[in-house]
Parts: structure tokens; sequence; C-alpha cells
């Protein structure tokens, strides 16, 4: 609960947590405020922003780019959210299992983690969605699988640390199993980096996402600021406000993610956060 | 001795630090006065929390924000140091007023060789500054006063390398770099065993002799006040109880605080014991033998720490046995082994007809019932998310005990350690140091053990809380029928506690036998030296000496 009221007290938390619940709010108002589906087209081609209706104008199809940028939202939110728990379950297993048992299993996980590592994400992103067919569930895992090394290794590194700590030692003489020593006493005594780490995964896979959108490797059903980026890339000199608006719809997100977990950092890392008191 | 003619080097007067709204009291130090001339060394007592250190930091300005002096001066050789500038105050830090800590490896940079630090603080100081073969020179030969060998080689050296009695050495050189008129020493030998403690309040005094300097101590140990104090204050919650000369304070004290502090500082009076060797065996060491292999980078050998060679003990029924030895001798990774929280690379541990050794997994859990362990440090030893209740009810739970069971003898062993009932439904950081290692030992015996390792169990404690936990520990010992290995570094805490003691030095066992032969008669020399730096000897009964003075 105190970490609660420290973080209302944190300026750039406090206004990143209201850009993203604006985002939020826009995201599940979206079939309130634009009931007709985002793929249909409402006006002229080319309608400049404000005209016909159109507060942000129409695209290339006359489809309301207003509409796509916050059923965008949904997308993209979903896409964030999901495959960052994703990525935190993976990462979270195979840090606690590497960094609590260490020797052979730590250094076999450990060399996998580098392996995943060194490929560059977004390339082995695009190999893996161009191998499976992209759909909204195939896009989430595969983000998931090319974001899980970063919390591999800082899970792997908070085991390490409190492995060898006297309570947990205690716990162990005291007869405890290795599930509820791990569950009961490790895990929640790491989870406060881990959730920060995870909460800025989420802003990277919004972006991943957006970029496979894009190169027009995203899901050919959902609306999202990648695609139609992508869409309005090849009339930007003529039509400025197709990919514009929702770029500015990643920037905000992306950003109100990042001012959100650094906040969250602050006052979850005792260390800052005394600093700051 | 006396310096009462020469103006003082340090003179505080009426000094109170108010401490920001909202703390547990509204002053960290109220009106306190003393002063320090040439040649004088004073001591600061007090236990946690009585604003000692607070004093320390307000009389080089270093005190944290959002605490500051409310009223009274501090001034160090007639200068009031909270209205220097900021170029005059850097000019005092380290200059006329030099200042060590109780942790020397963080007061030193890790990555600099000693020798630099030591010329930094030189080159910060002197001016016009001297030229780099003459501070090479100052260098080395501050190195050489403190008393290091080989001090080109030591200039060289980074803090890592060396042992935590020749970095509180350097830090010494490093305050006597600018001849100081006040050496300001927090704690200084806290982190340090008794023969190196011995040795660097010896150079502390020594550098006092030669050089006038005022010296004032901070300290929680009486004893060490008794060997090199000349005068004494008592510090309470920020206020002063008593001052006065060493021979007032520690011989005839006024206040009953001070008498009870006294009281509580370990005397290593031995007491005639029962012998309990005739006991029914109950765990056998034999022959642990453990090494740990240090790697240092690529193109250098490994370095071996030995830190058990052939260590074989027996421990009795009802049995207390203490295994003493300075830091490195392996006692702290001896009680760990018979845990098996370390893994020993040769020997067998024997309990009840089990080999430890041999048993894994669900086997060696069934055993670890009979075995049970209280660290050193409280505050590490709780899981701050854990509440009390559950930590001490967890044990027997994993054994089969319900939840409600469990938690009905959790309060009440709680409530046996001195703690309310209510402490169970309570966090950790709820509680101060003595009551977590009171939650400690609540949570080791739950399980009702046979034998119980305390490892240091009351060396992170101050003295009159100290005493209370040995007291407990004392008769729950008896009422459990509890045999004990309890570890520590305090020779006056193994003679009060234990039936037979074991000296290990360098993972070996040195000496061993019952409590009163190895403290009146000590065959080894190592054992005398041990015995002979425990501090305040001079004024507490010495080890071996039943009838004392005090």
């Amino acid at each position: 609960m105190d970490a609660v009221r420290a973080f209302l007290r944190h300026p750039s938390g406090m206004a990143g947590l209201v850009l993203l619940l604006a985002v939020v709010a826009l995201a599940l108002l979206a079939p309130v405020l634009f009931p007709v589906s985002p793929w249909e087209m409402v006006g002229a081609p080319f309608t400049p922003p404000g005209e016909d209706g159109m507060w942000l104008g129409g695209d290339t199809l006359g489809r309301d780019v207003a509409a796509g940028v916050a059923h965008g939202a949904r997308v993209s939110l979903v896409i964030g959210i999901a495959s960052a728990f994703a990525a935190m379950v993976i990462g979270v297993v195979i840090g606690a299992i590497s960094g609590y048992f260490g020797g052979a299993v730590d250094l076999v996980l450990m060399r996998v983690t580098e392996l995943f590592q060194t490929v560059p994400a977004f390339i082995l992103a695009i190999l893996l969605v161009a191998t499976f067919s992209p759909t909204l569930t195939t896009i989430i895992l595969t983000l998931g699988a090319v974001s899980w090394p970063p919390l591999a290794r800082l899970t792997r590194a908070e085991f390490l640390r409190l492995r060898k700590r006297e309570f947990v030692e205690a716990a162990l003489c005291q007869g405890e199993g290795t599930a509820r020593i791990v569950l009961g006493h490790i895990l929640p005594n790491a989870i406060s980096p881990i959730l920060v780490v995870t909460s800025l995964t989420v802003a990277t896979a919004i972006l991943l996402e957006s970029a496979l959108s894009f190169m027009g490797l995203g899901d050919p059903n959902q609306m999202s600021w990648g695609f139609m980026i992508g869409a309005g890339r090849t009339v930007i000199r003529n039509a400025w406000w197709m990919s514009v608006f929702p770029g500015v719809a990643i920037l905000l997100t992306v950003l109100a993610i990042n001012l959100f977990g650094e906040g969250l950092s602050d006052v979850l890392n005792p260390r800052v956060s005394r600093r700051r008191a | 001795m006396s310096g009462a003619s020469d103006p003082a080097i340090l003179s505080v007067e009426s000094l109170s630090i108010a401490l920001p709204k909202g703390g547990d009291r509204p002053f960290a130090v109220e009106d306190v006065t003393f002063s320090i001339g040439r040649n004088e060394v004073v001591c600061l007592v007090g236990e946690s929390g009585s604003g000692k250190s607070m004093i320390a930091h307000a009389i080089l300005s270093l005190l944290p924000k959002g605490v500051g002096i409310s009223s009274g001066a501090v001034k160090v050789v007639g200068q009031d140091t909270a209205r220097l500038d900021r170029r005059a105050l850097r000019r005092l830090r380290g200059g006329e007023a030099a200042m060590i800590f109780q942790e020397p490896l963080s007061s030193l940079n890790p990555l600099k060789r000693v020798g630099e630090q030591i010329a930094e603080t030189i080159v910060t100081h002197q001016r016009p500054v001297p030229p780099a073969a003459e501070i090479d020179a100052r260098v080395q030969d501050l190195l050489g006063q403190v008393g290091l060998p080989n001090p080109p080689l030591l200039a060289r050296s980074f803090p890592f390398e060396l042992s935590g009695g020749q970095r509180q050495r350097v830090m010494i050189a490093m305050a006597m770099a600018n001849r100081p008129a006040l050496l300001i020493a927090d704690e200084p030998t806290t982190a340090l065993d008794v023969t190196t403690q011995r040795q660097i309040l010896r150079l502390i005094d020594e550098l006092r002799r030669e050089r006038g300097m005022g010296v004032l101590l901070i300290t929680h140990d009486f004893g060490v006040v008794a060997d090199v104090a000349d005068r004494v204050v008592v510090l309470r919650h920020g206020k002063v109880v008593e001052h006065g000369t060493v021979e007032q304070v520690l011989r005839h004290p006024r206040e009953a605080y001070t008498r009870e502090l006294i009281d509580a500082v370990p005397k290593a009076q031995v007491r005639s014991r029962e012998d309990k060797s005739g006991a029914e065996a109950l765990l056998r060491v034999e022959d642990l033998r453990k090494t740990f292999v240090v790697r240092r980078g690529w193109f250098r050998p490994p370095r071996e720490v030995v830190a058990a060679d052939g260590v074989s003990l027996t421990l009795h029924e009802g049995e207390t046995l203490a295994v003493v030895g300075e830091s490195g001798s392996g006692k702290s990774t001896l009680g760990r082994m018979i845990m098996r929280l370390t893994e020993p690379d040769s020997g067998a541990i024997r309990l009840g007809g089990q080999d430890l050794r041999q048993l894994r997994g669900e086997a060696l859990r069934q055993a670890r019932r009979g075995l049970q362990i209280v660290f050193q440090d409280p505050f590490a030893s709780l899981d701050p998310r854990q509440k009390v209740g559950d930590a001490v009810a967890r044990g027997p739970m994993a054994y089969g005990t319900s939840r409600a069971e469990a938690m009905e003898q959790a309060r009440a062993l709680l409530a046996r350690v001195g703690l309310t009932p209510a402490a169970a439904d309570r966090y950790p950081h709820e509680f101060s140091g003595g009551q977590r290692q009171r939650i400690c030992i609540a949570r080791a015996l739950a399980l009702k053990p046979r034998v119980l390792v305390a490892d240091e169990a009351v060396s992170a404690l101050d003295v009159s809380v100290q005493a209370q936990v040995l007291a407990l520990l004392a008769e729950l010992r008896r009422e459990m029928r509890l045999a004990m290995i309890f570890i520590t570094h305090d020779l006056r805490i193994a003679a009060e506690i234990a039936d037979r003691v074991i000296v290990l030095q360098k993972g070996r066992i040195v000496e061993e036998g019952p409590t009163a032969e190895v403290f009146n008669r000590p065959r080894e020399a190592y054992t005398r030296e041990l015995l002979e730096a425990i501090p305040g000897r001079r004024f507490f009964d010495q080890p071996g000496i039943v009838e004392g003075v005090a």
C-alpha cells in the first residue's frame, strides 16, 4: 500500500498512468464511439481531416482514420499486454529454474537464452510470423518468444541473489519443499523488478507489432496502427494524415507505458524511492 | 594525558539535532555537551539509536538531508563547523579533522590502488601540492607508520586484496595523511576480529601519543572503552546519561542505565559446569574437509581457501559446545556444513545413526527436523514478505501439522520467547533487531529440534539485548534439553554459555576441552593470544579468574 501511495506522488509516473488510462478508455469505447467497422468505406478516398464527418480524415479507400486509430488501440494493447505476459511467463520460468538450480541446468538454459539474444528480435519475429500464418494468437506468441531473454536474465540474477539469503536457507532448514521455497519466498521478493521490466516489454511489443503490420505481416483481419501507417506510407506526401495520426498514437502509448514503467521502478526500487523521499 | 589546560580541540556545546517530523522522536541528539583536549581519547558509548553516530556526522557537517542542528554548536579547533562555507569545510574534512568508519571495505574506492587513494588526500589538502616523488615517499612513510608490511607493494594493491585489518590500517593512514588535530573513529573495530581489534586500538593510541591528537572514539563495547578511553560519555536516546573519567564511570557508575550496560558486558566468567560428556553422543562430525577454490583470472593459479581441514567433533545430549575463532577460521562454514547448507568435500555428519551427507531428497528433509539453525543477521534471516506467525508455523506445517494447530503453537512459542502472541500477525520490519532474533529462535524451535546451531546469533545485537537473548537461549536449552553448537568470535560469550569449547584456526581444531580448562589453562599459544585480545581485561574479570574485582 505504501508503494501505491508513493506512486500517486510520482509526477511522471502518474502522467504515464493517466495517458495509459486514456488509451485504454479509447480502446474500450471504440465500438461505442465508432460503431461502424473501421474497414468500412464511409467517405470519399483522400478526405482531409475534419471533412465529411471524419475528424482525422479518410484513407486511400475512404475508411475513417479516427475509427482505425480507436480500433487499432484495442489490437495494440491486447497484443502488447498479452505478449509481454507470455514473455514474462517464459522468462520467469527459465530464469527461475536457471537461477535456483544453477550448475549444468543453468549453463544449458543460459546458452539457449544467449542464442535468442544474439538473433535480432525483429528478424526472428518476421521469420516466425512468416512461417506460421499471421493470426492474433501467433503474433502474440511470436512476440512473447522474442521478448523473454531479458526477463529470463533478470529473474536468474534475482534468484541467484536471493537463493543464498538467510531467510531462504532458513526455509530450507525448516523442511519446506523446493516449490514452496521458490513460489513462497524467492519469487515474491524478486517480483518488483520483474514487473517493471515486463511493463517496459509491453511498449517494445507494441512497437514490434506495429513494425510487423507495417511490413504487411500483421493479422489481416485486425485494424492496427502499424498496418495503417504501412498502407498510408506511399501517399505520405499528399495525404500526411493517414500515417501521422496512427504514428502519434503509437508514440503516445509507448511513451505512456515507459513513463508508467519508470515510475513503477522508482517506487518499487527502495534505493531510488528513498532518495526521492 | 589530561588536556584540561589546553584549548579544546573539539567542543560540543549543548548540541541538539532535530529529526524530520514524523520520526520516533523529535531530536536525534538533545543538549549534548563535551569537549576533547589535545592528546585525549573520549569515548561516546551507547546502544544503537542512541545518536552517537549523529554527533560524529554533525562534527564534520555530514548530517543527512532533512536532519539539522537546531541549537548549540560544534567547534573544531575553535571553528564552528555549521557556519563554515563549502571550501572551508573541505579544508577541515581530512585536514584538521579526519574520520574513519566501521566498514573499511565500503569506505575505500574498490577501483583505485590504495597508494593513490592516500595520495589523493595529500594532494587535496597540501598547498602548494608537493612534487610526485615527495607524495610517493609520504604515502609509503604513512603505510609504514600504520604498521603495514612492505609499503611499496601495498601502495600498489587494490582494497580487495587486503584483509579487513589491513584495510582499516589504510583508512587510518589516510586519516593521518594531513596530521589532523582531531580523529573521529566511528566503531572502527566492530567489523574486525579480537586480535586485529587490539592491534588497531593500539595503533590509534600510539599515533595519538606521538602526535598529540584528540580522538573521539564511538563504540558500543565497554571493553574497548576500558582499554583506550580517558573520558567517557554515555548516551541514551540522544541524551547524555553520564559523563566522566573511565575510572569514575566504569568503577563507580552513578546512573542505573550505565550500570546496566556495564553489567550486560559478557564477563568471560567461567561458571562451573556439570560434565555432560558422559551423556549419549547426539551428533558426531567425522573428519570434515572443505576447500573453497577461488578462480583469479586466466593466468593466475586459483586461490585455495581451506575452511575445514579434518574437523571432528562430538556433541552430547544437552551440551553446549562453543566454536570460537577469528574470521576466516572456518567456524561458520562448519556450522553450515552440519546444516547441509554447504557441501563438504569429505567426511561424515552423523545424527541419530544416519550420515546426513548420504541423505538426499525426502530423507534429508525428514532428517533436517532434528537440526535447526539461528543465523547472525536477524534482518536478513526473516522473509520481509512473510508474517511472523507464518514464519514460525511454516516448519511444522511442512511436516504435516495442520495450519490451525501450527499457528496455535507458533503463538505459544512467540509468547515463550518474550513477544506478545499478537506478534504473529505482523511483518518482520515492525520489530527491532533483538525481537527479530527472538522470532528466529522461535522459528528454529518450532520443529522441536535436538540440535540447535547458533551462528553468531547474538553478534549483531546491542550488549543489553545480547544478554537477554543469551539468557533466553540458556533457559530454552534446559527446558527443551537442546544440544547447542554456539559459533562465536566473542570469547567472553563463549565462556558464559558453553560447556565445552573448540578453538578453530584456518579450518583446523587448535584446542578443544571443557570451558574452564581452555580458559584457565590454555595449552596452545593461539588460544592464549585470543584470550589476551579480549577487550577490557583491565576492568572486567578476566577469563580464568573466577572471583573478580568488579
